[in-house]
């Protein structure tokens, strides 16, 4: 065969080696060859331990061909991009310097990355010479990529929950500024944070992927559906629409304040009010937009409120600022109207 | 309580607007009577573009989006900023690791602290 010919005197020698090996160990050297466990033994008694034997999980593991390995330092076989402080650890390995087997970022012939453990443990002879090193390798690249995607979603948490702490902080302050009655502060501040919870709750459900609009609105009224027959004072309908997580929780927020302001002065506040909430996907000049309307009727005669207060600053500002909304709340004398108009949500958007 | 912040125009730039409204209320009991706000990246470059800004603070991520493109147009603009982030390591990855960081949530002294630090080098 031509290629014999090309063949270096390091590779000539490495598959004498190698040959040798074979006719010493027999099975253990066919069982070395078919573990599915990458596997190599380098010779202790050249400089650099150059590579005799690879598996073929070892040339998989690593896209080299055979003839790239044989005969190869071990080190500077796969170290391009391996870092200086690596390529120490896997020499002290060598050495039997090394208490922890080391972790090595690596790259395959095609220049791909991988994450390999190295066991390295050297071999001996009769007088206790070290002849050979022995380096299996287990392929961390799983691994080492959920524990990334775990890092991630830690990151993910403590920004979530540090938002929400933030969150809660704001109602407490809301709630400060706006009475100094404790018991409307402890109503107020409660009944915030159980529609936030509220929301929270219906979106884990979804694996914070969004939420159903109705389920959205229908869970925000829900406390106030419970009692004096409301629930069939009540009338929500809508397209089917997902809203993405932070639009669903401001939205939840909002829904809330109105119905909470419903419960206290409008149609809620007695015994004949109704309220109508739909919601419709509409062309826009800038594209889709979702358009949601809140209408109270029966409830009492109504009077603009004299100073505004959390919830219509959430619903006119915190909306046009958060979902990019047009925002109408109109106080009318038949009851409250209000109108968010906002961009549709995106399938698959995260904002 | 002291009026650090009378005349002066602050942008904040916080995508979750319950925080942003407590955090007007903060600026307001700081003598701020001009704040610009934004919810989003581009609202915030359309907004730097059409004011005359002296101050600004960052949520550093918005919505899962990096609000470095917003620094950028900033400290080409000369206007001091600080990031308000609940990161651990804020999101500061690139070019602003030596910007001041308020870590959420913040009380209204550590927010007027880190304003008092960036206007303690201008005028």
């Amino acid at each position: 065969m031509p290629e014999i010919a090309n063949k270096t005197d390091e590779q000539v020698e490495a598959e004498a080696d190698v040959d040798s090996f074979r006719k010493d160990l027999g099975p253990f050297v066919v069982a070395t060859e078919m573990t599915r466990m990458a596997m190599v033994f380098t010779d202790a008694k050249e400089p650099n331990y150059p590579i005799v034997f690879a598996n073929d999980s070892f040339l998989e593991l690593t896209g080299y061909e055979r003839k790239d390995v044989l005969g190869n330092p071990f080190n500077s076989l796969m170290a391009v991009g391996v870092s200086a402080e690596s390529l120490a650890q896997v020499e002290a390995a060598f050495e039997g310097d090394c208490d922890i087997d080391p972790e090595i970022h690596y790259r395959r012939k095609d220049g791909s990355e991988f994450w390999a453990s190295l066991f390295i443990s050297a071999v001996r002879d009769e007088a206790g010479v070290v002849v050979q090193h022995f380096i299996s390798l287990v392929d961390l690249t799983r691994y080492k990529q959920e524990q990334a995607q775990s890092n991630m979603l830690i990151d993910e948490l403590n920004h979530r929950v540090k938002n929400t702490l933030s969150t809660v902080q704001s109602i407490a302050w809301q709630a400060l500024r706006n009475s100094s009655d404790p018991e409307v502060i402890r109503e107020s501040m409660e009944s915030r944070l159980f529609a936030l919870s509220c929301s929270h709750d219906l979106l884990t459900r979804e694996n914070w992927d969004g939420a159903e609009l109705l389920d959205l609105v229908n869970e925000a009224l829900k406390p106030f559906a419970a009692s004096n027959g409301r629930a069939d004072r009540i009338n929500v309908r809508g397209d089917k629409i997902r809203v993405p997580p932070k639009a669903a929780l401001a939205l939840g927020i909002a829904i809330h304040e109105l119905a909470t302001n419903a419960a206290k002065y409008g149609a809620f506040s007695n015994a004949l009010g109704s309220i109508e909430v739909n919601w419709a996907i509409e062309q826009g000049e800038g594209g889709e937009r979702l358009v949601l309307h809140w209408q109270e009727k029966d409830g009492p005669p109504v009077t603009p409120p004299s100073r505004k207060g959390f919830g219509s600053r959430v619903i006119e500002r915190g909306l046009v600022h958060e979902l990019d909304a047009r925002v109408t709340l109109e106080y009318r004398p038949g009851g409250v109207a209000c109108t968010i108009d906002m961009p549709a949500p995106k399938a698959g958007s995260n904002e | 309580m002291s009026k650090l912040l009378a005349g002066r125009c602050v942008l904040v730039v916080e995508d979750e607007m319950l925080i942003l409204m407590m955090i007007e209320d903060m600026l307001s009991d700081l003598g701020c009577e001009s704040v610009i706000t934004a919810s989003s990246v581009d609202l915030a470059l359309a907004k730097i573009d059409a004011h005359t800004i002296d101050v600004a603070m960052l949520d550093s991520n918005l919505g899962g989006n990096s609000s470095d493109p917003i620094a950028d147009a900033l400290a080409e603009r000369h206007v001091p900023f600080f990031f308000a982030t609940g990161q651990k390591n804020g999101a500061m990855e690139r070019g602003y690791q030596d910007r001041p960081v308020l870590k959420k949530p913040f009380s209204r002294e550590a927010l007027e602290a880190r304003f008092r630090q960036l206007l303690s080098g201008t005028e």
